[in-house]
């Protein structure tokens, strides 16, 4: 469903993504690995054409969206879903405003049938009934869900996560793993998670790319990975840093 | 330094051209335009209304001590109204804009790009500028002007009874010379110049807005910068526009 060849990105003077190669396949979940900083969000960002890449193409069903001007990109956007790492929720509206604003802006005017969307939406992610609720009053879980019902209400046939995890504390985790994993089967889109918590990686994955010094190091299944001897993997899996006390 | 302004003319060049293409090919937004007509326009009328009466009030004030010694007292009208038009009116009422609506623009733009909020209006299909910047522009070019001539109205209100009830200036003379001396080409240099400055201060808080950075230290500078360069260039854009748009409206002709 998506397919990225060759992409070049430098930011500043940093080069970010030195010719990455992927391909999600449909149906699937694609995590992509990657130290702080090593370019996953910046990846992640080019799948939705939020990032012009420098060199390279990115194909979504087929269609190059890398040369596409911002008023083209409309019609991908509706098929590709992201969920930013902070939620972006739009601060000045309310939980359900926040739902509905995608599928107004899409030109559903039903104000019932939007109502019914929102609270199928919020329904899934378990915060039924919270629409009334403003941004500022949730916890950063809540907001990575709401996030999530808003990228759902649309009924992407992709979802993107920007760092689902990040931030949120080790219930608040493992309850967003299991949500990505619940909607996964419910909805069988296709998803790319980027991370660099291995728990979020080994509980959503189908398969797995790692990111490293801006090209593609290591993909394989959840398995390969496990049983990987590469000493760059091994370390970022347990997590070891290589220094001494 | 040449290059850098050089640059940021063409950034807002380049925002200017983007809005005028959203302008023409995406459909408006009413309810964002009447809701920032409100913000913009309505809400800015206390701060417009007092800079407007009280300088009108010291400026006909001032005016009449130094013409008084010259027996000229009923020419202070004219002075104060042709002033106000010509003049202080666009300038004041854009100054106050470009501090109570250019840094708030700055700052909410400016919190939303910090906050991914533009990056997921995008991921949504909605245009950032079309969403966020056709209304603030638009709203600010149907509202300055309007401002701009009841600042002027409450300037010359102000002065003529400062000049009458406390200056002992006669009310016909004051009237008949301002009248006389005042014509419908100072109105309409109020208004383009009013039109104009309405512009520079939407792109320019707008375009502070887009580019901010850096987390929180970021959007404090945007509104800072907003006001800062928005002033400077209403100032400077002044001094070139008063010599231009007087030689289709020149002043001291009847």
């Amino acid at each position: 469903m998506i397919q990225v060849i060759g992409l070049h990105k430098t930011l500043g003077v940093e080069k970010v993504l030195c010719g990455i190669d992927l391909i999600v396949p449909e149906g699937g979940t694609l995590v992509v690995l990657g130290r702080s900083g090593s370019g996953k969000s910046v990846l992640l960002k080019h799948l939705v054409g939020l990032f012009q890449p420098d060199a390279g193409r990115v194909l979504v069903n087929g269609e190059d969206i890398s040369g596409l001007k911002e008023r083209q990109l409309g019609p991908i956007r509706k098929k590709v879903g992201i969920l930013f790492q902070s939620g972006a929720l739009f601060d000045s509206m309310s939980v359900g405003e926040n739902l509905a604003f995608p599928l107004r802006e899409s030109g559903m005017l039903d104000p019932e049938l939007i109502r019914e969307r929102v609270a199928e939406a919020l329904g899934m992610v378990d915060l039924a009934g919270e629409e009334g609720k403003m941004p500022e009053n949730l916890s950063g879980g809540m907001r990575k869900r709401v996030g999530l019902a808003r990228t759902l209400v649309s009924r992407p046939a992709c979802i993107l996560y920007d760092e689902p995890t990040t931030g949120l504390d080790p219930i608040a985790t493992d309850s967003i793993n299991r949500l990505i994993r619940r909607l996964q089967k419910r909805l069988r889109s296709t998803s790319v998670v980027v991370t660099h918590d291995m728990k979020t990686a080994f509980h959503t994955a189908d398969r797995i790319a790692f990111l490293h010094e801006g090209r593609i190091y290591f993909e394989g299944t959840v398995e390969d990975l496990r049983a990987s001897e590469d000493p760059v993997l091994v370390n970022f899996i347990e997590g070891r840093s290589g220094e001494s006390d | 330094m040449v290059l850098r302004l050089l640059r940021y003319v063409g950034q807002i060049a380049f925002l200017m051209v983007e809005t005028f293409e959203s302008i023409r090919v995406a459909p408006l937004r009413w309810r964002l335009l009447l809701n920032q007509v409100a913000e913009i326009g309505f809400r800015s009328q206390l701060v417009v209304v007092v800079t407007g009466a009280f300088t009108g009030a010291v400026f006909t004030a001032q005016t009449y001590f130094q013409f008084h010694r010259l027996g000229m007292d009923s020419a202070v009208g004219a002075v104060v109204a042709v002033s106000l038009f010509r003049e202080l009116g666009p300038v004041l009422t854009a100054l106050m804009l470009s501090g109570r609506v250019g840094a708030s623009i700055a700052a909410e733009i400016g919190t939303m790009k910090v906050t991914e909020q533009i990056e997921a209006l995008r991921a949504l299909g909605v245009h950032p500028i079309d969403y966020l910047i056709v209304p603030r522009v638009l709203a600010l070019l149907i509202s300055t002007p309007l401002l701009v001539a009841e600042c002027i109205g409450l300037g010359i209100g102000a002065g003529y009874l400062v000049a009458t009830e406390v200056l002992g200036v006669s009310r016909a003379y004051y009237m008949t010379n301002m009248l006389s001396f005042t014509t419908g080409r100072d109105i309409k240099m109020a208004l383009i110049k009013g039109t104009a400055f309405a512009a520079l201060i939407g792109f320019i808080a707008c375009e502070e807005g887009l580019k901010t950075a850096n987390g929180a230290a970021g959007v404090g500078r945007a509104p800072t910068q907003a006001v800062v360069i928005a002033s400077l260039v209403i100032l400077i854009s002044n001094f070139f526009l008063s010599f231009f748009l007087n030689i289709f409206f020149p002043a001291g002709t009847y």
